[in-house]
């Protein structure tokens, strides 16, 4: 090959260190980047501040309550006169209609909805992903297939489907998070992500992939992906948001075949007739409800501040 | 008797951004006489657009003129508030934008948008005269006057420049600029832009100034030459002196940047380094760091902009001595 | 026709694109982006590709590196080992291997690497997809490279982001990726006209001295016939999918003999205000070669052309002494 070897080019520090100091100096660029808009830190401290509420419960569980008073699901307490009692010392936010805890069910649910939101989110992403990016490299019948399938999957009634679909079969979570995220994966994030695909595919640094001879999976991999990987992770942030409204939805329905949720804490008080009785029974709606506007709000404005960061106009250098 | 149209003493414009304040224009001053066109040479980032906005003044918000003198035709355009400057523009200074194609808008056809330019600047006119002037503005920049209802997607590059050279004479200015009108066009129809607007410059008797990376085409078209670098103006000059005896380092080093198909071959000379960043212009003459003829004194202060030779200015602490480049 | 002893002959190359009329419907319009040509490249010599916009030179360069499949013809490139191999008639395996005789740069320097990947990753791509190498040797190999394209120290550009770069050092890392796996030529297109006029200067004294040093020849496309000059030995001049005229590079300025060679380089510029240039005028634009009538191309244009140019077919390229080509019924 290159026959003269200059000793001024000796390479002494591995490359998996390089790579790995890259990586590490490219999250500090983002996050600079990232910090200077007060939407995503609010965001982010809310998104913290709940992640701390799902590691709390098991760590409550064990150590600090009683299972037979304060599991969420089976625990009842005998020593409260009425249930649902209002919040006192020895439950924080009271307990519900059925004798539970509610502070123990909300830190349960937390647990819950981010595991269901994630999954979701990342299986339709996924999905999205290698869709757009096949679609948009092949072109041709592959891409016109996919595109009029998002078209129809874009078209229709998402919350009637899963009504429909999870008074069919009973849903459990997982099975949930499934369905929802293949429903959104083949839907318009698809579309977007190709158009972003495309205009990757058109680059002179694609053509000289091939020129060397790169295969058609090579090119796709190491480069349209990458590329793609930002707005993948923007999507991901956004269909959360919507899983977890879609799962509180269907459990106020009671649809769903899971053992607490945060819907299901709204579904249970519905059950007993608590919904429009009054304002001392807020703390059977309350909680629940605050949590999901939160937790959804919270990863919308994440989604948000990413949003400016990855936006091709904007990201641009 | 020569008449001055227009004189620009130490003209000096900033952009301020979120990394810091952008030195885009520093201290250039020149004069250009009626009927005279000067062209404006120099590489990206030398100031020679931004000159042209702040003349005609059309400046976004984080630009700022922040010292100089503008006269044109006697008048101080300076210190104008907008309301006087919607006089001056157009019906004084007019200008011919780079990449044409970008500065039509496409959903409306070319006459109307001349039409819309000539009543924006005469309140008097009515529509139907106003057509006739465009007709007359077609035939002078060699369109056919019919071309006046199409749309710009409709006309080719080379119709479209002129459609805009069009628009740009619609108001009589005494000064036009000319900023890279032919970057984007092919050779042939490049030179056919460039042989009408000599011709349109003599009949009208206008000044011009032309705007351009490339020697040839300055060469072609200028009385005399502005040599720019870094937001500075590093030599002044009618064309043959600075062509035959530059006495600016850059300019020697530009004129030898060019190949020609004419002549003999010769050796081009390469310019170590890159153009500088102008949010932290070196210190003193900004060329120093790629000057051949550098010094320590070139380093630590600026030179000035002044009179080396009889109507022959430059901005060099050691200018050179050259006879027939 | 061809030279046996030529690197790289191409014959009778041609590239149409079909004009879709409709989702089902063949179409029975076509594009003749490039219309049978014929050209050669000799080893450590090169051909600049000379033309208007719209003439198919770029499309020229693109197929010569199997970016385009070519409609038609032949592309035989010279291996020491295996002789003559037209390229034009490779696939898989082969076409992978043959590839690294075969490198292109491109014009953007700011579009043609990946903003993601380091530069490292940038150059060392063409030695991973061929399998060339291991880490560490590829590592070597890179840094010594760009250290030859002049990318001193190549230590502290080799982890660098191409954004942290200037133009006229990322289109040096566009070279050395061309030349990393030792191509036997280059297709340089445009490669200079986006960067600063002097950076230019030291962009193309590089290719010239690796071209002697690497035994590399180039096809240099370009618009300018004043880079064309500077960069090569044979000029081939392209109208509309054609090969007009083609000759030694001093010979055809000094002595262009088709009517279309003349105006373009009456239209150039020069450098200098005493110099009193009489442009030829031609009338008309460049038209998209749609479906072209079986005539001379330049026939509506052509200050000379008469009856005979319009009924008869294009006029092929002809020797008329020296090695220079043309082809006019005029000359």
């Amino acid at each position: 090959m290159q026959a003269q070897t200059t000793s001024s080019s000796k390479i002494t520090i591995p490359i998996w260190r390089v790579r790995l100091n890259l990586l590490w100096k490219n999250f500090k660029a983002n996050w600079k980047l990232f910090r200077k808009n007060p939407i995503g830190l609010i965001g982010l401290v809310i998104i913290i501040i709940f992640a701390l509420m799902a590691i709390s419960h098991p760590i409550l569980m064990k150590y600090v309550w009683e299972p037979r008073v304060y599991d969420p699901v089976i625990g009842y307490d005998i020593e409260v006169f009425a249930h649902p009692s209002p919040p006192s010392a020895r439950h924080l936010l009271g307990t519900d209609p059925l004798g539970r805890d509610i502070l123990s069910q909300l830190l349960y649910g937390t647990r819950f909805s981010f595991i269901l939101g994630i999954s979701s989110a990342l299986i339709s992403v996924i999905i999205a992903t290698t869709i757009g990016a096949i679609s948009a490299y092949y072109g041709g019948v592959v891409d016109m297939i996919f595109m009029r399938l998002a078209d129809v999957v874009t078209m229709l009634p998402f919350i009637a489907i899963l009504v429909v679909l999870s008074a069919m079969f009973e849903f459990t979570g997982f099975t949930l998070a499934l369905v929802y995220g293949l429903l959104v994966g083949f839907g318009g994030q698809t579309i977007v992500i190709k158009s972003q695909a495309l205009s990757i595919k058109v680059k002179p640094y694609i053509e000289s992939a091939r020129a060397s001879g790169g295969s058609d999976m090579h090119i796709i991999f190491t480069h349209m992906l990458p590329n793609l990987l930002p707005i993948s992770f923007l999507f991901m942030m956004f269909t959360v948001t919507n899983a977890v409204f879609a799962e509180a939805a269907l459990s106020f329905f009671g649809l769903l075949n899971i053992r607490m949720s945060w819907g299901i804490m709204i579904n249970t008080a519905q059950a007993a007739g608590y919904l429009l009785a009054g304002p001392e029974y807020f703390h059977l709606l309350l909680p629940a409800g605050l949590a999901i506007t939160l937790l959804c709000s919270a990863f919308y404005m994440v989604g948000r501040a990413l949003d400016e960061i990855v936006n091709p106009r904007l990201r641009d250098r | 008797m020569t008449i001055k149209m227009l004189s620009v003493k130490d003209l000096t414009m900033h952009y301020t951004t979120s990394r810091g304040e952008v030195s885009a224009v520093n201290n250039v001053s020149f004069e250009i006489e009626k009927g005279q066109s000067l062209g404006l040479v120099g590489e990206s980032g030398c100031g020679k657009t931004s000159i042209a906005f702040s003349l005609i003044r059309l400046l976004p918000d984080n630009a700022q003129i922040k010292n100089g003198e503008i006269i044109l035709d006697n008048e101080n355009i300076t210190a104008m508030n907008k309301k006087q400057l919607l006089q001056v523009r157009w019906k004084g200074i007019s200008m011919v934008f780079q990449a044409a194609m970008n500065a039509l808008n496409p959903i409306f056809s070319v006459g109307d948008q001349i039409v819309e330019a000539i009543q924006a600047h005469n309140s008097d006119i009515n529509i139907k005269n106003a057509r006739v002037k465009v007709a007359e503005l077609f035939t002078l920049v060699g369109l056919d006057p019919q071309l006046m209802d199409r749309y710009p997607h409709e006309l080719s590059g080379g119709m479209r420049q002129r459609a805009v050279i069009a628009m740009a004479l619609s108001c009589n200015p005494k000064l036009i600029i000319a900023d890279e009108p032919t970057t984007a066009l092919d050779v042939i129809v490049q030179d056919r832009i460039l042989n009408q607007l000599k011709e349109i410059q003599k009949r009208l008797d206008m000044s011009m100034i032309y705007i351009s990376h490339d020697i040839a085409v300055i060469a072609e078209v200028s009385d005399r030459i502005g040599v720019m670098y870094a937001g500075r103006m590093a030599e002044l000059a009618d064309a043959k002196t600075v062509f035959n005896a530059p006495i600016h380092p850059y300019t020697y080093a530009l004129l030898g940047a060019f190949p020609s198909i004419k002549g003999k071959k010769r050796v081009l000379t390469t310019l170590p380094g890159e153009p500088p960043d102008l949010l932290n212009p070196p210190s003193g003459c900004r060329f120093h760091p790629r000057c051949p003829r550098a010094t320590s004194q070139c380093q630590q202060e600026a030179p000035p902009f002044v009179e080396h030779k009889p109507d022959h200015f430059a901005a060099c602490w050691h200018p050179m001595e050259v006879k027939n480049v | 026709m061809s030279d046996t002893n030529a690197l790289v002959t191409v014959e009778h190359l041609e590239k149409k694109f079909p004009i879709s009329s409709g989702l089902f419907k063949k179409s029975n319009s076509f594009i003749h982006a490039v219309d049978n040509i014929n050209f050669e490249i000799q080893a450590g010599s090169s051909l600049g590709l000379v033309g208007e916009s719209g003439c198919g030179k770029t499309t020229t360069g693109k197929l010569v590196t199997r970016l385009y499949e070519p409609s038609d013809g032949h592309i035989f490139i010279n291996d020491p080992e295996m002789g003559q191999v037209d390229l034009a008639s490779l696939s898989g395996r082969s076409l992978k291997a043959f590839r690294k005789q075969v490198q292109i740069i491109f014009q953007d320097p700011y579009e043609s690497l990946n903003p993601r990947r380091t530069i490292f990753d940038t150059v060392a791509e063409p030695l991973v997809v061929q399998g060339l190498g291991n880490i560490a040797e590829r590592e070597e190999w890179v840094a010594d490279l760009l250290e030859e394209v002049g990318l001193t120290p190549a230590k502290s550009f080799l982890f660098r982001y191409p954004h942290e770069l200037s133009g006229g050092q990322r289109q040096r890392v566009a070279i050395a990726r061309a030349l990393i796996i030792n191509p036997s030529f280059i297709v340089a297109d445009e490669p200079t006209s986006m960067l600063d006029v002097s950076i230019r200067i030291g962009v193309m004294q590089l290719m010239i001295e690796l071209a002697q040093k690497m035994g590399v020849s180039y096809l240099y496309i370009t618009h300018d016939l004043a880079v064309a000059r500077y960069m090569c030995q044979r000029i081939a001049v392209m109208y509309i999918g054609k090969i007009i005229e083609k000759a030694e590079t001093e010979e055809l300025l000094m002595n262009p003999l088709h009517p279309y060679t003349q105006a373009l380089i009456s239209a150039v510029p020069i450098p200098d205000p005493t110099f009193q240039r009489a442009a030829i005028p031609i009338k008309g634009g460049v038209s998209a070669p749609i479906d072209p009538p079986d005539q001379c191309r330049f026939y509506p244009r052509c200050p000379r052309a008469d009856d005979f140019c319009k009924n008869n077919p294009h006029p092929p390229l002809e020797d008329k002494g020296d090695g220079h080509f043309v082809a006019c019924y005029k000359v």
